[in-house]
């Protein structure tokens, strides 16, 4: 194991952890503010990737296909708020938790019906698609660093938006205050579209930003939502913060523990056992995790009330 | 019966109790006032379980439950009522009281009907009655006034054959004749039980106290017979006054 | 009451006769399907006896549909055949894993309940999918059924009528265990937490008692699952799977008898209807599941009678 594959890895669990932090700042979010459980989250992450890579192929090019699959996706999420959401934010989470998995059946197969049912192949675009050097001396595809600079980027750009701006305050100002944040005379019912839509553009971004690494097909959406949902319960559900720090702990152990874990049993017990059980425990970690977590935490890391 | 010595809270740099000492005899009504904002709720939760003081200590009967969970000391007999989420909405009221009498028996079943289970049902129909609710037994909880509400928790706290009971502004929210049915109801159990009132009703507080504590600003002013307490300086300037 | 007696003793009889004239009209394909239902109405009522009753939003519970019918297959792998032996196991190893996750999960409570139960049934999921000898993602053939003395589970009728007692055993089991004193205790908890605490209930016990009773009934009807499709694979424990029961719980109306039998029963009828019509049935199925959320609140039993107070 050399210092170099080392740090390589820890390169690609921040890369994961960005990943999940915009999804799981989006996430956390609109169930803060609006107290709404999304299920169909994870569906907003596909429609990203599927409207950049239709938009990149029509148009020709990949940035125009990021600006239409964000902007696209931005209007899917709001008129999801509008048709179902709103109907649903006085019930209780049950119901809502009901109502977006009807959600994800009809996405899913949605995007079946536009693009087929086999995985789409998204290329990285030809200036994105070097390499970098790093300090170890080793090289790293450029395209992820991208994705940990936008990531960190919209971290920042977040924090900055939620502790320092009038809107921020509104939106930590948050459900329990629905009657001050009216008298201020903001629209209520706008916030909320605006504040989902812009949820689903973040889910939307790291869909399509994914897109080249991960597969696109439908039901890509669900196989990270279970990741995020580890995420914002080790983090706390609600809160920014936990949702920042519980995506790089969840994508630091997610990925050094798919690498390290097989040849580290192989090497402590026997390479058959490595072999068998290595990659089952791997995909196992994270809940783990999450289990030690809620045994001494069991409100997560930043509960956003404590 | 109930000793409590140094009750300290602080919610980080508020003390909302400093070091509070009381006294419960058996047998006794002993009412706490004192204005709201002050304390008062945060002793309540304290006594009753709900909450863990910093520091202090509570011994119920010669023994200390300073850190019993609320349940715990329902099972030895020290019951909280009145809190502000009342009863099970979806059940009548004798299941109301049935449930309390079943989670003081202590015994469980997983077969036998308990809705029929006269172990149950007959304690039950007799608290109801005692508590003047008897006609109303099989009325879902959900259907009943507030007043009632109020009056089905007493069933529900004497079903867990309580030595001493916790009542937490019983008379909140009344109406006049409903007050009155439930000074009425509460002078009827203050002979037979040790009771800790709760109160802003100054009315039911004279009628029922044998002594009354003023709790202001996390700490006791004053503990003593009504007529006492009614005359003492302090309290009216701090509390008794501002009425 | 006597109402309801009526109305279940008609649908028995329906149930009942259901072989003969399937057979008449020569459609076994019927057989199999209503056989299904029954087994996943199985599976449904365990679930309401902790979501209806209980109020826990278990978003695994397909999980212990999967531990039972891996039991039976993995068993069947290493040349074990009996049928008692794949239902104790079955149901053992559901039980087993039913208190593990439920241990760490009933602490928490609202939406960390449900991110929590639906992210361990998805590690289990995972777990399932790479252990290849059992045949990984592809999924493992169930080469002999399970062997009983008596009666042969894989003669089609037979075996649905094996199904059809064990879920009215099922049912009548849930009747009992929520009309006890223990299911008062849990229906207690559900109705106001805070009260049961104060005449002292300790509502976690409750819940994690019948958290795993629940897992149990589960694995059961996995077992039995097995046996009717004679092929498993890592999805039938999948949270698709999970939000499929869950609306058959919902959907025939929650804390009721008849309930998870009905919206079994309505829910997979409307499957069949939709897949008889395109290969694309889900993109139909997805928001009529959200109308029927938004719209239709108290179920399919709430049409008959009054769920239980």
């Amino acid at each position: 194991m050399s210092l170099a594959l080392l740090f390589e890895q820890l390169l690609n669990g921040l890369q994961l952890g960005v990943t999940l932090f915009l999804m799981a700042a989006g996430l956390t979010l609109v169930f803060g503010i609006m107290n709404f459980i999304n299920l169909a989250h994870g569906s907003l992450y596909m429609v990203g990737a599927y409207l950049a890579l239709a938009a990149a192929q029509w148009t020709g090019s990949y940035l125009a296909g990021v600006a239409l699959g964000l902007a696209g996706t931005l209007v899917v999420g709001m008129v999801v708020e509008v048709v179902v959401a709103r109907a649903l934010y006085e019930r209780d989470h049950l119901d809502q938790v009901l109502a977006t998995f009807g959600l994800i059946l009809f996405f899913n197969e949605l995007v079946a019906i536009l693009w087929g049912r086999a995985a789409l192949f998204a290329s990285v675009p030809r200036f994105l698609s070097g390499h970098i050097e790093l300090v170890t001396g080793s090289s790293y595809p450029l395209y992820r660093a991208v994705i940990i600079l936008v990531g960190l980027l919209t971290a920042a750009i977040l924090w900055y938006v939620v502790t320092r701006t009038r809107l921020g305050m509104l939106i930590r100002a948050g459900a329990s205050n629905r009657t001050m944040v009216a008298a201020l005379g903001v629209n209520i019912r706008l916030l909320y579209t605006l504040v989902f839509g812009f949820g689903a553009a973040l889910a939307g971004l790291a869909g399509l930003m994914a897109g080249p690494i991960y597969n696109v097909q439908p039901g890509m959406g669900e196989l990270i939502l279970i990741q995020v949902f580890v995420v914002i319960v080790i983090g706390g559900i609600g809160s920014i913060r936990g949702a920042f720090v519980g995506a790089l702990i969840v994508g630091m152990v997610d990925t050094l523990g798919r690498v390290f874990l097989r040849p580290l049993l192989g090497a402590m017990i026997s390479p058959t056992a490595g072999d068998s059980a290595g990659p089952a425990l791997a995909s196992m970690l994270i809940f783990v995790l999450m289990a030690v977590v809620l045994s001494f935490r069991p409100q997560g890391l930043f509960p956003p009330r404590g | 019966m109930l000793e409590v010595r140094g009750l300290t809270k602080s919610f980080g740099a508020l003390r909302a109790c400093d070091g509070i000492d009381f006294d419960v005899a058996e047998g006794e009504t002993h009412a706490v006032i004192g204005p709201n904002g002050a304390g008062k709720t945060t002793f309540i939760s304290q006594l009753a379980g709900n909450l863990r003081p910093d520091a202090g200590a509570i011994r119920f009967a010669g023994e200390d439950v300073t850190h019993l969970p609320a349940h715990a000391r329902a099972r030895k007999g020290f019951a909280r009522s009145f809190q502000i989420t009342s009863v099970f909405h979806d059940f009548t009221a004798l299941h109301n009281v049935a449930l309390a009498v079943q989670a003081h028996s202590g015994r469980a079943g997983f077969w036998r009907p308990a809705r029929s289970d006269r172990a149950l049902i007959e304690p039950a129909r007799r608290l109801l009655e005692e508590v003047g609710l008897g006609a109303r037994a099989d009325v879902p909880a959900a259907n009943m006034s507030h007043g009632e509400h109020r009056q089905l928790e007493v069933a529900m706290a004497l079903a867990t054959k309580p030595r001493l009971l916790l009542l937490d502004e019983p008379m909140a929210g009344m109406g006049a004749e409903e007050s009155q049915r439930m000074i009425e109801l509460l002078a009827r159990l203050k002979q037979a039980k040790t009771l800790i009132l709760v109160e802003h009703d100054m009315d039911a507080v004279f009628r029922l106290a044998d002594r009354i504590s003023v709790l202001v600003y996390g700490r006791v002013i004053a503990t003593g017979e009504p007529e006492d307490i009614r005359a003492n300086e302090e309290v009216r300037k701090a509390y008794l006054g501002e009425e | 009451m006597s109402a309801r007696l009526v109305l279940w003793s008609l649908v028995v009889l329906v149930l009942l006769a259901l072989p003969p004239f399937v057979l008449y009209i020569d459609q076994p394909f019927y057989l199999d399907l209503v056989r299904r239902i029954m087994i996943l109405a199985i599976a449904a009522t365990s679930l309401n006896l902790i979501l209806g009753y209980g109020g826990l939003v278990s978003f695994g519970h397909a999980a212990y549909l999967s531990v039972g019918a891996y039991a039976v297959g993995i068993l069947g792998f290493y040349g074990f055949t009996s049928g008692w032996l794949h239902l104790a196991v079955a149901v053992a190893a559901a039980a087993l894993v039913a208190a593990a996750i439920g241990a760490v999960s009933i602490r928490t409570s609202g939406i960390y309940f449900i991110m929590i139960t639906l992210a361990f049934a998805q590690m289990l999921f995972y777990l399932g999918i790479s252990i290849e000898e059992f045949g990984g993602d592809d999924g493992m053939r169930i080469k002999v059924t399970s062997q009983f003395p008596l009666v042969d589970l894989a003669n089609p009728v037979v075996f649905y009528y094996v199904a059809l007692v064990l879920m009215l055993a099922s049912v009548y089991a849930v009747f009992r265990i929520v009309n006890s004193r223990f299911g008062m205790a849990l229906r207690a908890a559900k109705s106001n937490e805070a009260r049961a605490r104060a005449i002292g209930f300790s509502p976690y016990p409750v819940r994690l008692a019948a958290f795993v009773i629940a897992g149990a009934m589960c694995g059961l009807a996995g077992a039995l699952y097995a046996n009717h499709t004679r092929y498993i694979t890592p999805d039938l424990g999948s949270w698709q799977q999970s939000g499929d029961l869950m609306f058959m719980v919902i959907l025939g109306g929650m804390a009721s008898t008849a309930g998870p039998v009905l919206g079994t029963f309505a829910l997979l009828f409307v499957e069949e209807i939709l897949k008889g019509w395109t290969q694309h049935w889900q993109v139909f199925l997805g928001p009529l599941l959200v109308l029927s959320v938004i719209f239709f609140r108290r179920g399919l039993a709430g049409i008959f009678s009054k769920p239980d107070a």
